[in-house]
């Protein structure tokens, strides 16, 4: 690996946002009926064990950065080898393509219910690849200032739940752990899904000035993460009742319709479209990580790799046209990252761990 | 001044013209002009060459001719001690003597000693006194601004600033021009890769022609491209010396009386240099206000397209009710509505920024009432939209850089075409692509966009809004300067409890 000059790197406090970003996405707007269905009302408690569960997962990670030489490109080359190092790499590059596809068809999927049926998803996401074209070319310092104002601005949204509060009856959460565990637990696997994205991590690493102190940053952004999904959760319980919530698919927007200014009513449409600017990060962190990997096992310009990128997505997407499409592309890419999270990764840990042992005995 | 000659010489060098030829070449032209004189009491006959339009008549009536001719004047060297003028040169350069003639010098030659030439310095300074600022007029402080001259300039800054470490370098720039320009910093302050930054670009500079700060502007700036000025410009003396001793680097270009500043930011952009003579409480809601009005011009007219055009359910329906009602008769969209008022407002900025200041007071009077009242009496636009608009374009009159207000006019037109695209949609997508191109831009290889990003909280105390003083005891982290701290902050922090 080349060594990232000073000049392009990150400040380690920009992790937290990055982190962050990715982790925030389409699914907010709609992760309560998917823990609601099995835990019931106690699914903010999944929420925050599927969140604990990130913070050791962000432990094996940096830890696998530390061992694994600064990246996942260079753990998969001292864990299997030039060729099947290789055919990994191919594996996270098709991973974060599907990711990029996922997170952006469920952005439009959400304005075409909400906003424009007739929206062109095609025109639509020529634009939206072009404008995460523009960001990724300007570097890791640009897409980490997206992640930054994609937190910061639309963090205004978070109060406009406080309109719902009179409506809402927060004894609903009562009483507290009356489902079983498995039922818990089916819950909080479903929630993880939603939190994937910080694996990013593994690739951003080498970007960041002191990587190795940069962990605790990392941490509180996966902190913030669930303590908005929990504040959420806990707040859409309130709102709907159990059934009402088997039933809405965007529990978030089904409860920003009741907010109204004197200005203005129906607050969903802003909403969905200061939304862009949380999509935005997550579009271009996957698609960078995707280009990045390319530009390591590869001899191809990262500028190109990306055109290449972002042909795939565009073309995969117009194939996409209904909602039981989406919703396949949603559990696939999810069930594919929770494998490679939960299990691939620890794996690959303990194999890098392994060979550098035996490396050193040979 | 030296290095300035130094360069002319070098690129002389190569050619090597004669006197001879010089002097035929100067001869074409009709204000060019020979005499010819004996001194009465040696009988040295000498003459005088120069540029009648270049020089002041009076300094060779009064002080040259007068000593000349009835001294004891013999040879070129007596010149020092009969001429009563501090810059006199003697030099056997024949190189020289095109740049001296053409910068209001007066060549005197003799007979006697040949292929030696005098320089007398005549130069005629013409241009105007220092004024009031214009473009960056405050009720308080000083009234001065910059003007043409570039002397004139450095000492309004050098009496400004009067310590050792101002450095003033200086670089010509225009292979026709050859205009003067001034690279001034603080040393011991300014960081070294940013003054070495404009040296170097000022050095690969090459175009023709130099008349206004602002061609240096756009030939150095990081991004030529992008619409936002990447580098400040002010006529404010005591603003330019006031980012100097931030550890800023000015540039100042003869002939110009505008001053480039640089590293830069967005946020400065909308600092006047007023807001220093005020209160904070004051100034920093003043800055507030400006940040309220520039995202209003910009956003007003697209928000009113998207919210008519999609989103009607977005308007609560007594407001619904107003806006329908002056909508009724208008036959177009409120894309058309908007474009169609959003020009009539350009064509009258154009056209009262073209014409003489009493008749464009007049088409503004015109324009303002006569148009606006009619267009809605035709029933061609709405009242509503009209107070939007001409709000908006009040709104961005208060950008106190004009550079940045131009900006910000154009900007609103690629919201108002995406806002009939996409509606809101299209305004957040607008905006993703502003915010990315900020971003990307530099000043000087300094983040255009700090202190909001990269964020730094610290350098917030001078951002939106404006701290006291007394909390202002670091220069810009963004700058690197050498010496980051002003003064010590202890001193402002006693205070005493109740009573005490």
């Amino acid at each position: 690996m080349q060594p990232i000059p000073e000049s392009r790197k990150i400040s380690p406090f920009l992790v937290f946002f990055l982190i962050h970003a990715i982790q925030v996405g389409a699914g907010v707007l709609g992760f309560q009926r998917i823990i609601a269905k099995n835990a019931g009302y106690d699914g903010w408690i999944s929420v925050i064990l599927a969140g604990i569960t990130t913070h050791i997962l962000m432990m094996i990670m940096y830890l696998l950065l530390d061992k694994g030489g600064g990246d996942l490109v260079s753990a998969h080359r001292i864990a299997f080898g030039k060729w099947l190092g290789k055919a990994a790499d191919f594996l996270f590059v098709l991973y974060f393509t599907l990711l990029v596809v996922t997170i952006l068809r469920t952005y439009i999927e959400v304005v075409q219910v909400w906003m424009y049926p007739r929206l062109s998803t095609f025109y639509f996401a020529l634009a939206f690849m072009i404008l995460a074209y523009y960001i990724v070319s300007g570097g890791v310092r640009n897409i980490a200032g997206v992640a930054f104002f994609g937190t910061v601005l639309p963090s205004y949204l978070l109060l406009t739940f406080a309109f719902t509060f009179p409506f809402s009856d927060f004894r609903n959460i009562l009483p507290v752990f009356d489902h079983s565990l498995k039922d818990m637990l089916i819950a909080t696997k479903n929630m993880s899904l939603t939190f994937l994205g910080y694996e990013s991590i593994l690739l951003l690493y080498p970007f960041i000035k002191n990587a190795k102190k940069s962990q605790k940053h990392a941490q509180w952004g996966l902190f913030t993460t669930t303590t908005v999904y929990v504040i959420i959760a806990i707040i859409s319980f309130a709102f709907f009742s159990e059934k009402q919530l088997a039933k809405t698919v965007w529990a978030t927007l089904s409860m920003w319709k009741i907010v109204e200014m004197p200005f203005v009513e129906r607050f969903e449409y802003i909403g969905i479209a200061n939304w862009c600017l949380v999509i935005l990060p997550n579009v271009c962190i996957a698609l960078w990580c995707a280009s990045r990997i390319m530009k390591r096992i590869t001899p191809i310009n990262q500028r190109h790799s990306i055109w290449i990128l972002s042909v795939i997505v565009i073309g995969t997407l117009s194939f996409l046209t209904n909602r039981k499409q989406v919703d396949m592309l949603n559990t696939l890419s999810g069930e594919i990252g929770f494998y490679l999270n939960y299990v691939y990764i620890p794996i690959l840990l303990l194999v890098v761990i392994i060979m550098k042992k035996v490396r050193k005995k040979v | 001044m030296f290095s300035f000659f130094k360069n002319k010489n070098t690129d002389q060098n190569k050619k090597k013209p004669s006197y001879e030829s010089i002097k035929t070449a100067l001869e074409k032209s009709a204000d060019y002009k020979q005499a010819f004189y004996q001194n009465q009491f040696t009988g040295v006959k000498f003459s005088l060459h120069f540029f009648t339009t270049l020089i002041d008549g009076k300094i060779i009536q009064e002080d040259v001719l007068p000593s000349l001719l009835s001294k004891d004047f013999n040879d070129l060297e007596d010149l020092k001690t009969l001429v009563p003028i501090v810059d006199i040169q003697v030099s056997d350069d024949e190189s020289v003597i095109e740049q001296k003639l053409l910068n209001g010098y007066t060549m005197l030659t003799m007979d006697k000693s040949h292929r030696k030439f005098a320089f007398i310095a005549t130069k005629n300074e013409m241009g105007r006194k220092v004024s009031q600022p214009e473009v960056e007029f405050s009720v308080v402080g000083p009234k001065e601004a910059f003007v043409e001259s570039l002397s004139d300039n450095l000492n309004l800054l050098r009496k400004r600033i009067p310590v050792k470490e101002f450095t003033v370098e200086e670089v010509t720039v225009g292979t026709i021009t050859h205009t003067r320009i001034a690279l001034l910093y603080l040393d011991g302050l300014a960081d070294e890769a940013n003054v070495n930054t404009v040296r170097q670009r000022l050095k690969d500079v090459d175009f023709d022609q130099v008349m206004d700060s602002s061609f240096i502007e756009q030939l150095i700036s990081d991004n030529s491209l992008s619409p936002f000025p990447q580098l400040l410009d002010s006529e404010r003396p005591d603003r330019v010396a006031s980012v100097l001793v931030e550890g800023k680097i000015a540039i100042l270009v003869d002939g110009s009386p505008h001053a480039l500043i640089g590293p830069t930011t967005l946020v400065e952009f909308f600092n006047a240099y007023e807001d220093y003579f005020l209160n904070f409480i004051v100034a920093s809601f003043f800055r507030l206000v400006r940040v309220f009005a520039v995202s209003f011009s910009i956003l007003i007219t697209p928000l009113y397209v998207a919210a008519l055009t999609y989103h009607y359910e977005l308007i609560p329906k007594d407001l619904m009710a107003t806006l329908v009602t002056s909508r009724q008769e208008i036959p177009l969209p409120p894309i058309l509505e908007a474009l169609f008022l959003e020009l009539t407002i350009e064509l009258l900025r154009e056209a009262g920024a073209r014409l003489p200041t009493k008749v464009g007071q007049t088409i503004g009077i015109v324009g303002g009432i006569v148009i606006g009242t009619a267009s809605v009496e035709a029933g061609l636009t709405s009242n509503v939209l009209l107070i939007l608009v001409a709000l908006a374009a009040l709104a961005s009159f208060t950008t106190p850089v004009y550079r940045m207000g131009n900006t910000i006019r154009i900007l609103r037109f690629p919201f108002l075409l995406f806002a009939q695209l996409w509606g809101l949609l299209g305004i957040v997508f607008c905006f993703c692509f502003l915010m990315g191109h900020l971003m990307r831009l530099t000043s000087l290889g300094r983040p255009f966009l700090e202190p909001l990003y990269p964020p730094r909280l610290k350098d917030l105390k001078d951002a939106l809004i404006r701290f006291p003083f007394y909390k202002q005891s670091n220069r810009p982290g963004f700058l690197r300067t050498k010496k980051s701290v002003r003064f010590s902050p202890r001193e402002g922090k006693k205070k005493l409890d109740i009573d005490e």
